[in-house]
């Protein structure tokens, strides 16, 4: 595929451990967790679960009381990401002149704004309230926090929300990434936020039988991809954000660049909304290298979408194996979600940040916990340790959704500044 | 509760408006009430005063003709 270059000039989050970005990798490496045991007063019974969460994230602190208190938990997140990828681009919050009527917002979120509707059914259902007030409408509606964005960075382009289970920020970014590509924007922030520890979206995964479960003691330990022991999947709530941008565009005003955005491919697996298919990941994985122009013996590490699920795992794995041949040996692969959980619609995007930031430092995030490996998941090379001074050239991150849709995006390291 | 002391505790609590800022000539729109932000503090009044007001009640501006409003709605019903 041909087009304008890429580049990624700002990553912004907001932390599970409570830090900057640098920080954040920082702990990865070190293999710290950022899982706890996530206990809530909620009637009838009180959640009690392995979570990932940002305790530290204060709103108001971040982003202003008249802000804050506008929006959503999920979109305080995403704004927050978003004026943090937006800083770390060095772009200021208010333009100088009207230069961004075409530059736009993509953004992934499984969930939008589930907490305030839940607030609503409290209100009303449990707490005996007869009306809600007017805000909630805006509060709820899951576009609200890419309208945000676009308003308070005065964005003219395209604001759009992806709602697309746990590839929902992937997509959003892919879809990014073919918009500045073409020249239709110069610049896109993408990402995605959510809020998993909303109360029924909690206990419906509960339900469906995939989490993992874990007392206080062994809840940092309790997302283990790949292993043999694992014991299913740990949600976390989260905001990822990338300011992608036109690469003449990023030059001439002298930006860093992270790393630039060189393929994204999507597929369905068009067979079953809960069971992965190998076919479908193989050919999302296969036209994300082909739209990239590499091959797999150019890629040295994939971050895994790797959730600790039996039904997701091995199907991944093998998909790895299909597409990659003799290369898939001594392909680096990790999953990180067994550090920072499974954040659904933000995944895609704090993921991406992880494998940008990989590209950029030399530098491997784990699979932590994986001690002794499912066979199942045999073939690629894990990294259940960081690997510091690694020389990458270019890496791939996927994102397997329920509902079967696939997304995959291929990064390339940037070995000087230009 | 009298409703300049409710407006000026909607405003801190939402805004983050300094109560002594909060004064009968000062405008609505430069304390940061939009629109929406007025559907909150009129459902708030509502709520706390126990009235409903009609849909096609006409904005105030000020704070003055806020507290005016008010205390007629207020007296109207009692």
């Amino acid at each position: 595929m041909t087009g304008r270059r890429v580049a990624i000039t700002g990553l912004g989050l907001v932390s599970p451990y409570g830090g900057n970005l640098a920080d954040f990798h920082a702990r990865l490496l070190a293999g710290e967790s950022a899982i706890r045991l996530l206990r809530t007063d909620d009637l009838p019974r009180p959640l009690n679960m392995p979570f990932a969460a940002c305790p530290g994230f204060d709103a108001e602190a971040s982003l202003g009381r008249p802000l804050a208190g506008v929006l959503d938990r999920f979109a305080q997140l995403g704004l927050a990401a978003a004026f943090a990828a937006w800083d770390d681009a060095g772009l200021p919050r208010t333009p100088q002149a009207n230069e961004r009527e075409r530059w736009g917002v993509a953004w992934g979120t499984a969930l939008g704004g589930t907490m305030a509707y839940e607030k609503g059914y409290r209100d009303l259902w449990q707490n005996g309230r007869e009306r809600l007030s007017p805000l909630s409408v805006v509060l709820g509606m899951n576009n609200a926090a890419n309208a945000q964005i676009s308003i308070q960075l005065r964005l003219g382009g395209v604001s759009m929300s992806h709602t697309v289970a746990c590839a929902s920020s992937s997509i959003a970014i892919g879809e990014a990434f073919r918009r500045v590509r073409s020249g239709e924007a110069p610049i896109m922030l993408a990402g995605g936020s959510d809020t998993p520890q909303a109360y029924a979206v909690a206990r419906a995964w509960e339900a469906l039988r995939v989490l993992a479960s874990a007392d206080e003691a062994s809840a940092p330990a309790s997302c283990r991809p790949f292993a043999l022991d694992r014991g299913g999947l740990v949600l976390g709530e989260g905001g990822a954000a990338l300011v992608l941008e036109d690469w003449e565009h990023a030059v001439a005003r002298g930006a860093f660049i992270h790393g630039e955005l060189v393929g994204y491919g999507t597929t369905c697996d068009h067979s079953h909304l809960v069971r992965p298919a190998v076919a479908g990941q193989v050919r999302a994985l296969n036209a994300t290298l082909a739209d990239a122009g590499l091959t797999p013996a150019d890629i040295d590490y994939v971050n895994a979408h790797g959730t600790a699920t039996p039904e997701g795992d091995p199907v991944e794995i093998d998909a790895l194996r299909t597409v990659f041949g003799d290369h898939a040996k001594r392909l680096a692969v990790s999953a990180t979600k067994s550090l920072h959980g499974h954040l659904l619609g933000a995944a895609g995007a704090l993921e991406a940040i992880v494998t940008v930031l990989a590209l950029r430092d030399g530098a491997i995030a784990p699979t932590a916990h994986l001690k002794e490996l499912d066979p199942a998941c045999a073939g690629v090379d894990h990294v259940t340790e960081a690997r510091r001074n690694q020389s990458l050239r270019a890496a791939l991150t996927s994102s397997f959704a329920f509902g079967g849709s696939n997304a995959v995006l291929a990064f390339r390291t940037v070995a000087d500044q230009p | 509760m009298d409703s300049l002391t409710l407006i000026r505790e909607f405003l801190d609590s939402r805004l983050g408006v300094a109560p002594d800022k909060v004064v009968p000539d000062a405008t609505l729109a430069a304390l940061g009430v939009d629109s929406l932000m007025m559907l909150e503090l009129v459902f708030e009044f509502e709520d706390r005063f126990g009235i409903t007001l009609t849909k096609d009640l006409k904005s105030p501006k000020t704070v003055g003709d806020m507290v005016a409003l008010m205390e007629r709605l207020h007296s109207e019903k009692s």
